[in-house]
């Protein structure tokens, strides 16, 4: 009885030593091709400008805003509470907590959407979750927040409401200025990132 | 059964649990889905308005709470197969001779509603929270042991009647 | 790679099935244990019988071992597992109260089903007990929200917050569990024979 309880304890504590030396490792969740083409062709992906600028007005902390471009751009106009990840350091590790969580929507943007798009499809890559690209990015927000284009006279009531409102949101974001410098970009959220991110419960 | 192999078996079956499905086992939680769902037929008015109710009633979360009710209701079956292959299927009241059956009876509705209480704030039972948890390693787990163990030992002495 | 479930493996619905098997497994190991007695669950507390503590310390060991080695060789991804966030407050009142309960009532909910299932009718009042309380937590939610949400600290690991590597403590663990098996197997030998 003695022999045999020692010789597992023998055992079991080698197992242990094992243990301290084994290396820790990461399994990422990386889309297969297939899954991301499917992700590519949902629409879903993409984040109107309207809904941004609801958002950024209601200061609602769900949404985050990526600027993709280079630090330079980025210092001559960005939107409002945008944080600026270069698009070749999207990739570094120092992002890596922030890109890699579900607590809030992170929305990618560019001059274009060409970048932004670009950010969205790597990152998605990696199994990243809750990532968007703005619609249009930057362009699209001069175009409709900033300085909304007046619809024709023949368009819908629906489309006149739309740009009513989007007169409205242009005076919150000081509109009217294409180059208006933004000066409130808070610094990047450093969201701790959580081991278990799925969407898996448990518990007694 | 050898108590060691008896635990060599359950930390097989418990990580079989994480294996195939990702979560540990549990006991208390069965429990809950049971009261929540009860609750809701009953009374959905009283559920729609509580804020402990809405949590479990969502359509998002029952799958999920499900699992323990079946769980459970295999543990019921695989006591009752262990007991029967090993002649201990038997109807009584246990008890410390030094006390009465009412007193066991009390005793244990009162330990029932304690830990029904307890493991809700704890958010899992020995089972579910200390166990599993220990299993993975997690923080709350080893609180759970500490507190719940820790708990018994230091009342030990005041029950002791009960037992000894 | 594990857990099958989670990554679509095997369909959801044989998450029933399966939950049904491993409590099967669960109630009919407990019961071959001796859980199915408060008496014998009792004895940890008063040095006639350490199988709880024995059972219970294998066990988590075991699945400890199994799972750090499964990630290991790729069969599962633990960073998937479900682990229980840390309410600090509510996991140590709950906890105290859970102790106080098993105490006196010499169940736990597990236990107390396996019990329940060979006939033992003390399980079946402390089972309903637990109903009661469940019932009573939940009415009184509100007045216990704040304390039940305090202290959150999300699914924190213990090697963290105690500021050590997950292989060291892995290996303390061990290395106390067995020092603790050899500990009360000499208290349980001069330990005064309870008959039951």
């Amino acid at each position: 009885m003695n022999i045999r309880y020692l010789l597992l304890s023998i055992v079991a504590l080698s197992l242990g030593i094992v243990l301290i030396f084994l290396p820790e490792k990461k399994y990422t969740r990386e889309l297969t091709p297939e899954k991301l083409m499917l992700a590519i062709n949902d629409n879903s992906r993409f984040m109107s400008t309207d809904y941004v600028a609801h958002m950024i007005i209601e200061s609602n902390p769900s949404l985050v805003l990526i600027d993709v471009r280079d630090s330079t751009s980025f210092s001559q106009f960005s939107l409002p509470g945008a944080t600026n990840i270069p698009l070749d350091s999207l990739l570094n590790s120092e992002w890596e907590g922030f890109l890699d969580q579900d607590y809030v929507k992170k929305v990618f943007y560019s001059n274009g959407s060409v970048y932004a798009a670009q950010a969205w499809t790597l990152t998605r890559r990696l199994g990243y979750e809750n990532v968007y690209v703005l619609k249009g990015g930057i362009n699209s927000w001069v175009e409709t927040i900033l300085r909304p284009l007046e619809p024709a006279s023949t368009a819908s009531s629906e489309e006149f409401d739309l740009y009513h409102t989007r007169i409205a949101t242009s005076q919150f974001f000081g509109g009217g200025n294409a180059a208006v410098v933004s000066t409130d970009s808070k610094p990047a959220k450093k969201i701790i990132k959580k081991k278990s991110k799925s969407a898996l419960q448990g518990g007694c | 059964m050898n108590p060691y192999l008896a635990g060599f078996l359950l930390g097989v079956t418990l990580l079989a649990a994480f294996f195939f499905t990702g979560r540990g086992l549990g006991a208390s939680g069965a429990v809950k889905s049971v009261i929540v769902t009860a609750v809701d037929v009953v009374a959905p008015e009283h559920t729609s308005d509580s804020e402990f109710y809405q949590k479990y009633v969502s359509k998002k979360e029952s799958p999920l709470r499900a699992w323990l009710v079946f769980e459970v209701l295999g543990v019921l079956i695989g006591g009752l197969l262990s007991g029967s292959l090993s002649g201990r299927l038997k109807f009584k009241i246990e008890h410390s001779p030094k006390i009465s059956s009412r007193t066991r009876l009390i005793a244990a509705v009162i330990g029932g509603v304690l830990f029904g209480l307890g493991s809700q704030l704890g958010r899992g039972c020995t089972s579910g929270a200390a166990l599993s948890g220990m299993a993975v390693l997690s923080s709350a787990g080893f609180v759970s042991m500490l507190a719940i163990f820790g708990t018994g030992y230091a009342f030990a002495y005041l029950a002791r009647k009960l037992w000894i | 790679m594990g857990p099958l479930i989670t990554q679509g493996l095997i369909g959801e619905n044989w998450n029933f099935v399966i939950a049904f098997i491993i409590g099967i497994s669960f109630g009919f190991i407990l019961e071959q244990a001796g859980f199915s007695s408060s008496r014998k669950l009792a004895g940890v507390f008063y040095g006639y019988d350490f199988v709880v503590l024995r059972v219970f310390f294998t066990a988590a060991i075991t699945a400890m071992i199994g799972m750090l080695f499964f990630h290991y060789f790729g069969w599962m991804d633990l960073d998937l597992v479900w682990v229980n966030p840390t309410y600090l407050r509510s996991a140590i009142i709950g906890g105290v109260i859970m102790g106080l309960g098993f105490i006196i009532g010499g169940f736990c909910p597990g236990t107390s089903v396996c019990a329940l299932s060979i006939g033992k009718i003390d399980a079946l009042f402390f089972v309903g007990g637990i109903f009661l309380g469940v019932f009573l937590f939940a009415e009184a939610y509100s007045l216990l929200d704040e304390l039940y949400m305090a202290d959150a600290f999300g699914p924190m690991k213990v090697y963290e917050s105690l500021g050590i590597s997950r292989g060291i403590f892995a290996f303390a663990l061990i290395a106390m569990a067995i020092g603790a098996f050899f500990i009360t197997a000499r208290i349980e030998k001069n330990a005064s024979k309870v008959d039951y």
